[in-house]
């Protein structure tokens, strides 16, 4: 989509399908029912207010006693086995996330099981059901290939290809698979031997996707950089590590290629995520970013670009992500004064 | 039985009555900070505050004026270390703080280390940390190793995409008796059980005590595998490895 306040594209791929995606079982979105039920409250595609049940076979797992409510999780267990009111949670996740502006939706089931057969059959079904519902293409996510392949292959592209998410040096296979069929590809910053280190580490791995995927045919505007994007709650320097990769990578390869992330990444750990996301998503795009991996509906891109950047609230996260307040100290002495909006 | 008010630190004794709700926690701190000498206590009380400046400071003084290494490790790093993990785990507090108060931790232990060592007074114990075969995410991981060395263990990090063999290998070369895993990703999650399974293959399963962690790991997930233990964060970790080395919290 175009953002108000940008003067360019920014390719949104929507991150709302995952299988890790969570919301508290003490939090606002959480209801008890009349009978005795719980329910995660949503609004249909028709505006209708409904609520997917916490099934039982959830509740013994730990997530669960935790606080924690896998919904997409739910969701796509209980519509595969034919159960309307989890497809209608996943039909509502498809319509917010388009009408939200997204221009994929990324697809992850890796959490449905531990086992690789389930996880395969899960993508294919997925890939296929989101197909027959969204005006928009599907990244195909996994940290397993035969999963992706397994996505890629049921797809049947009804409103262009899907994205492979992911490829990189410890599986470079993958870029054969985008190239034979023409799919955009991100490609990601991870090393062969363990995650980068700094910027450098970063743009020196990242280059040898992107010349690897040219090499193999892939075109520039096709190829996404995931540059990683970690924790600023372990390390004050983790956001500078990924904007200046970010920065040196788009002066290297011009303005065709997409550079993305997961930018909420940056935000773990530490209070008021969404925020973080919002002041980092700001400053990944100065950098040179064009893409994020991210929630639209969470983070509406429609504004999401106008935020009042001199507030005190943008200013301490800013400074946070620039490595500028170690140990996010001055962030979160601001979090409990009850300083940040 | 000490009490609140035995204790001299006012910020420590602020930090108790504000922060550790549990009655028996609540009472072993106090008991623990009561029986600490004045300049324990101040050290207790810059860690909890994160300032490795301070603990630094003052670790080297009271070494440098006879007070034992041994000493300084119980009453002003662990026992000060251990109220941070109270509050890290009732969410008062959040990473970035734990971290601070870990590298405070360092910053004293760094002095004490040399002292321990030479005079043949063994780690708390040992531990053999690696992320799984397949999986290169190590923050996770690495977070476990510095709280592990900050509360006295001596960690031999085998770094990511460990395969089970470089784990028993580890356990024979330096003879720990305990294996951390970790893994990020529910694809190489199954990898822990390949371990635990190549540890029976080795004869070595009753030798060592293993225990689990990750993102997406659960204790369920642990006890199928046949772990020991599953640790949900890196403070958790810490007791963990406490319990299962049958050491006091």
């Amino acid at each position: 989509m175009k953002p108000a306040g940008l003067d360019r594209e920014f390719v949104i791929i929507g991150e709302n399908i995952h299988t890790t995606r969570v919301v508290l079982l003490q939090g606002k979105l959480v209801d008890k029912l009349p009978g005795g039920e719980e329910g995660v409250r949503y609004v249909d595609e028709q505006g209708q207010q409904r609520h997917l049940i916490i099934p039982d076979f959830i509740k013994a797992r730990q997530d669960y006693q935790e606080g924690r409510v896998k919904h997409v999780l739910i969701a796509v267990r209980l519509a595969m086995t034919g159960d309307p009111e989890g497809l209608r949670y996943l039909h509502a996740l498809i319509q917010r996330q388009v009408e939200a502006g997204a221009d994929y939706l990324d697809l992850n089931i890796d959490e449905i099981s531990l086992k690789l057969e389930e996880q395969i059959e899960a993508m294919r079904w997925l890939v296929q059901m989101v197909e027959g519902r969204s005006s928009v293409p599907v990244a195909v996510d996994s940290s397993n290939l035969e999963i992706i392949r397994a996505g890629i292959e049921a797809s049947r592209s009804p409103c262009g290809p899907p994205m492979l998410n992911s490829a990189s040096l410890e599986r470079l296979e993958a870029l054969d698979l985008a190239a034979a069929r023409g799919l955009p590809v991100m490609v990601t910053a991870a090393g062969k031997r363990g995650m980068p280190q700094d910027a450098a580490e970063r743009v020196a791995n990242a280059s040898r996707m992107v010349e690897a995927a040219l090499a193999k045919g892939i075109p520039k505007n096709q190829i996404f950089i995931d540059p990683l994007v970690f924790p600023i709650a372990v390390d004050s320097n983790y956001g500078l590590h990924c904007l200046e990769a970010i920065r040196a990578l788009r002066e290297k390869y011009g303005p065709e290629i997409h550079i993305s992330g997961g930018f909420s990444n940056i935000s773990f750990g530490i209070p008021l995520r969404k925020l973080v996301n919002e002041v980092f998503i700001h400053l990944a795009v100065e950098a040179g970013a064009d893409s994020g991996i991210v929630d639209p509906v969470a983070n509406n891109f429609r504004n999401l670009f106008l935020a009042d950047r001199a507030s005190r609230s943008y200013q301490l996260a800013a400074e946070m992500l620039l490595g500028r307040d170690r140990n996010c100290k001055n962030y979160l002495r601001a979090y409990r004064r009850g300083e940040l909006a | 039985m000490a009490e609140l008010s035995d204790i001299q630190n006012d910020f420590i004794r602020q930090e108790i009555e504000e922060f550790i709700l549990k009655p028996e926690e609540r009472q072993r701190l106090i008991d623990l900070f009561a029986s600490a000498s004045l300049r324990m206590q101040a050290i207790a009380a810059a860690l909890i505050d994160g300032d490795n400046e301070t603990v630094s400071n003052l670790t080297r003084q009271a070494l440098a004026e006879g007070v034992g290494a041994l000493e300084v490790m119980d009453y002003g790093l662990i026992a000060g270390m251990a109220l941070v993990g109270i509050k890290f785990r009732e969410n008062f507090i959040f990473v970035p703080e734990v971290l601070s108060c870990a590298r405070a931790m360092k910053a004293g232990m760094a002095h004490l280390e040399p002292i321990l060592s030479a005079s043949g007074i063994e780690p708390v114990g040992k531990v053999i940390m690696g992320t799984v075969k397949g999986d290169l995410h190590d923050i996770g991981k690495n977070l476990c190793i510095m709280l592990l060395r900050g509360a006295g263990f001596e960690v031999i990090d085998l770094g990511v995409d460990t395969p089970p063999d470089k784990f028993i290998d580890a356990v024979e070369q330096h003879g720990a008796p305990l294996v951390g895993m970790s893994a990020l990703l529910t694809t190489t999650m199954p990898n822990m059980g390949k371990t635990i399974e190549a540890f029976i293959d080795a004869d070595l399963r009753d030798s060592v005590k293993i225990m689990v962690g990750g993102a997406p790991v659960t204790q369920d997930f642990a006890d199928d595998m046949g772990a020991d233990g599953y640790g949900k964060d890196a403070v958790a970790c810490v007791a963990l490895a406490k319990r299962l080395l049958g050491l006091s919290a």
